[in-house]
């Protein structure tokens, strides 16, 4: 048993620290779409409503990492936790969800915003094939923010799963326990890192390739589709090992 | 649930170390897979006769970056599993 103090300790920490950290991938994966809005409206002024709808389009979904961060800090703030189980387990679950999220989106959120940016720069390039690179660019950046959602569900998991301390569990093994919770916020906090901005390379070389080929789009497709599929592979490796931290410790 | 104290911050360290171990060794795989992919696009778009070609080197090359990321996975189900303290 813990006091109801250091498990609102836990909840403050953790929601401060993923509204926060993603915020920074935000600011600068948007900035940098907004950048390259701005240098091809000044190349191609009269493409400015095609550049104004692609940059806003990107920014909306570079900006979902930041909304999960958003939605887990208010659960983590305004659920009542504190009335729930006050336990050592608590603590570690609450503080790893805010990391889990926070960190995970960080990745993703760099990686759509390259792919939008790219996309504005493609568009500058050839405005006549708008539609075709905007597609390729959601698509790229759907790609990129699957990681992300890795991350929400493991933290929704820590928030909705505490496990109970059963009678008779010794000192050691709750050391034990709150640290398996602990690494598994960590293990997909970092595990999307890679994975999320490596996706958002491809996409954003496709979407660049595709304003400067754009006979080539289907097959440039069809690479961007298997190399982003290859580079998800270690996130899905951060997937497992942290469900397995959560609920293969006994 | 038997544990001494001292058992318990030993398994407590390997479990943090699988974390660790799992979490930053996908960063460097998954940023090198991703560049491979993406320069594999460009060398379709401009010279698309050699797709065959691009895709065949772009998995093996990915599957050779892959290697660590598979490594920090091994290591990390060791840990996880293999540990007895």
């Amino acid at each position: 048993m813990v006091s109801p103090e250091i498990v609102k300790i836990a909840m403050f920490l953790g929601a401060g620290i993923s509204v926060s950290v993603s915020s920074v991938a935000c600011g600068i994966g948007e900035g940098y779409i907004a950048g390259e809005a701005v240098h091809a409206m000044m190349k191609q002024p009269g493409a400015n409503d095609k550049l104004f709808r692609n940059m806003f389009v990107g920014q909306a979904i570079a900006e979902t990492g930041g909304i999960f961060s958003l939605v887990i800090a208010m659960l983590l703030l305004f659920s009542g936790l504190e009335n729930g189980v006050l336990s050592w387990l608590t603590v570690s679950s609450l503080l790893a969800a805010g990391i889990a999220v926070g960190l995970g989106s960080v990745g993703p959120v760099l990686g759509s915003g390259y792919s939008g940016g790219q996309a504005c720069a493609a568009i500058g390039r050839q405005p006549h094939h708008a539609n075709d690179i905007m597609g390729n660019m959601l698509i790229g950046q759907a790609l990129s923010q699957t990681s992300n959602i890795f991350a929400l569900v493991v933290s929704l998991l820590l928030i909705y799963s505490i496990p109970g301390v059963p009678a008779g569990a010794s000192l050691g093994w709750i050391i034990m326990k709150a640290t398996a919770l602990l690494a598994s916020g960590l293990v997909i906090g970092f595990g999307t890192l890679g994975p999320g901005s490596g996706i958002g390379n491809v996409a954003g070389r496709a979407n660049d390739m595709i304003g400067r080929y754009p006979a080539q789009r289907k097959t440039i497709m069809r690479t961007m589709f298997i190399g982003a599929a290859v580079s998800e592979s270690t996130a899905i490796y951060s997937l497992v090992v942290s469900l397995l931290l959560i609920f293969a410790i006994k | 649930m038997e544990m001494t104290i001292a058992q318990g911050i030993a398994k407590a360290a390997a479990l943090l170390g699988a974390g660790v171990c799992m979490g930053i060794g996908a960063l460097g795989p998954g940023l090198g897979e991703g560049f491979v992919a993406g320069k594999a696009c460009e060398g379709i778009a401009r010279s698309p006769e050699n797709a065959n070609l691009i895709t065949r080197t772009m998995l093996v090359g990915q599957a050779v970056s892959e290697s660590t990321g598979i490594y920090s996975l091994v290591i990390a189900l060791l840990l996880v599993f293999a540990v007895k303290v």
